[in-house]
């Protein structure tokens, strides 16, 4: 069994004894999960490659729907609401639970129309509106100095670091409650990483945050809890700096000093 | 022989073997446009444009009547193959994905693509041309529809796959509804290759000539009702270029220049947005 800290804050999300299976797989890939996510806290999610940190974390935009015949069990409740009923309205969840992908993903339009394509979705057509909220949420992804005057040019002219942050302008934009991050900084250089790093700090204030990272400084750096995963199971949930210190769990210690992995 | 020199020696082989062979195909190629760009020029003069066709002998004869009924026939082709085919790579692409129906629709356009195109002109004299009891230009615009699809639909598909899958998820995940994630994201992503699809489809079937002399057959004159037999640039280039008169032949060639040009044309527009999907 899992050893699973207690979370003290309010919760954003709760996995309940949830089993994922892929499409034509035999075996689910994560198995009988529990797993509380702390409120305005990020939560980061490690393991080896394979161990479903991944598909644990499209799991909570059921991102995984827009492939048949992968099926869900078990519950993940959001505002104690299961998501994974086939009734769900998805489009309503995935503006509340949002995502940054581990490759940017601007669209091939200007930086202005990448930003302000979550708000039209949703119908604002207000351009004054519009204008003010794609330079908050420019402002708030710590890249509004930089494409302040280009906005009307192709977001693809942008860095990689700087679309990833246009990626995360976008996603805060529809003023989400939770960003699901996976592996935001795996195609980035240094300076970059760090940039988003403290950017995803700041955004807990207003956001909860679960991040899938293969880097466990990163993991160390950022997160207030750390949860591992092995073999689609979650083998400890905990607070960040007891976990890396005094981890409870043999196969954590193992994963975390480096003796596999 | 060490085997340094005998290696050196097999390369000279192979590398001149392999540039003789590129210069046969060039020298066919520019000798057909050589000999193409020499008499057509020759034949080029304003009656062409301005004149319909006329008994041999007659001065005022031009291809006026051949220019407006290509581009009739084509454009209609056009504009009914276009669209059939954008959004059928669509479904394949977007819709039906590896699902058997996707998979049989892909397979049956292929071998479309490779079908001789005089055989679809005789299916479409037969369920559009004997029906209707006479030749038309409608029934050319179907025939080369056909022949559009498959060349269109592909390449959509193509196109549309090279987009990549993440950035439909983020589309998505921001609350997208699936047509809005096509139109908005999925279609500008590849809208150059799109594009290239549609000006290679249209230029293929500018320079077909078997389907039509089953289907839009032919007309000397100038005529613009889609409903009656039609001249194309194709046909009359057949007629004129193996008529016995010296002025209907020289207007055969000017058919073939024109032709041959707006082709080209098509290729190399197309070509320009490849190169620059490339650069980018």
């Amino acid at each position: 069994m899992a050893t699973i800290t207690q979370i003290l804050e309010e919760k954003a999300l709760e996995v309940k004894n949830f089993e994922f299976t892929y499409a034509g797989a035999d075996a689910p890939s994560i198995k009988k999960l529990d797993m509380p996510i702390a409120k305005n806290s990020i939560t980061a999610l490690i393991g080896p490659s394979g161990c479903g940190k991944t598909t644990l974390l499209r799991s909570f935009n059921r991102i995984h729907d827009l492939y048949p015949g992968n099926k869900y069990e078990g519950e993940i409740l959001f505002k104690d609401r299961n998501i994974l009923t086939p009734k769900e309205d998805l489009i309503n969840l995935r503006i509340k639970i949002g995502m940054i992908f581990q490759k940017p993903t601007a669209f091939p339009m200007s930086i202005y129309d990448n930003v302000a394509y979550g708000m039209r979705l949703q119908g604002i057509k207000n351009k004054t509106e519009l204008e003010g909220r794609v330079e908050k949420a420019l402002t708030d992804a710590a890249i509004w100095k930089e494409v302040k005057d280009r906005l009307k040019h192709d977001a693809n002219g942008l860095s990689g670091g700087q679309q990833q942050r246009l990626c995360i302008a976008r996603a805060i934009a529809v003023e989400p409650e939770v960003l699901l991050f996976d592996e935001p900084t795996s195609a980035l250089d240094p300076i970059s990483t760090a940039g988003i790093e403290e950017l995803v700090v700041e955004l807990k204030e207003k956001v909860s945050i679960i991040i899938v990272t293969h880097n466990m400084q990163q993991a160390a750096r950022v997160s207030d809890y750390t949860g591992f995963m092995y073999l689609g199971e979650l083998i400890e949930l905990g607070r960040t700096e007891e976990m890396f210190v005094t981890p409870r769990e043999k196969l954590t210690e193992e994963y975390i000093t480096g003796k596999f992995g | 022989m060490t085997h340094t020199e005998k290696r050196i020696l097999t390369n000279k082989i192979v590398m001149t073997l392999s540039t003789l062979s590129a210069m046969v195909g060039m020298t066919f190629l520019f000798w057909i446009l050589g000999i193409l760009v020499i008499n057509g020029i020759d034949a080029l003069n304003w009656t062409i444009f301005s004149e319909a066709g006329a008994p041999p002998g007659y001065e005022e004869s031009g291809l006026k009547h051949a220019l407006i009924g290509q581009l009739m026939i084509v454009g209609v082709a056009t504009f009914a193959g276009v669209p059939l085919g954008i959004l059928a790579g669509t479904y394949l692409s977007e819709y039906g994905q590896q699902s058997k129906l996707a998979e049989t629709i892909r397979d049956i356009s292929d071998i479309m693509m490779s079908a001789p195109s005089i055989v679809i002109g005789a299916f479409v004299y037969a369920i559009v041309v004997a029906p209707m009891g006479h030749f038309s230009g409608w029934a050319g615009s179907v025939a080369l529809t056909i022949i559009m699809l498959p060349i269109i639909l592909r390449t959509t598909d193509d196109m549309l796959q090279l987009v990549p899958s993440t950035l439909r998820e983020a589309a998505f995940a921001l609350g997208a509804p699936k047509y809005k994630v096509i139109m908005q994201v999925v279609y500008r992503g590849a809208k150059v290759g799109i594009l290239t699809g549609v000006l290679l489809g249209v230029a293929r079937v500018a320079g077909e000539t078997a389907p039509l002399l089953f289907t839009s057959f032919n007309d000397n004159f100038l005529n613009t009702d889609m409903n009656q037999p039609m001249a194309s640039l194709t046909v009359t280039m057949f007629n004129y270029a193996t008529s016995p008169y010296e002025d209907w032949q020289k207007l055969g060639w000017a058919a073939a220049f024109i032709l041959s040009m707006f082709i080209l044309g098509l290729n190399i527009i197309a070509r320009v947005f490849l190169m620059k999907k490339k650069g980018k």
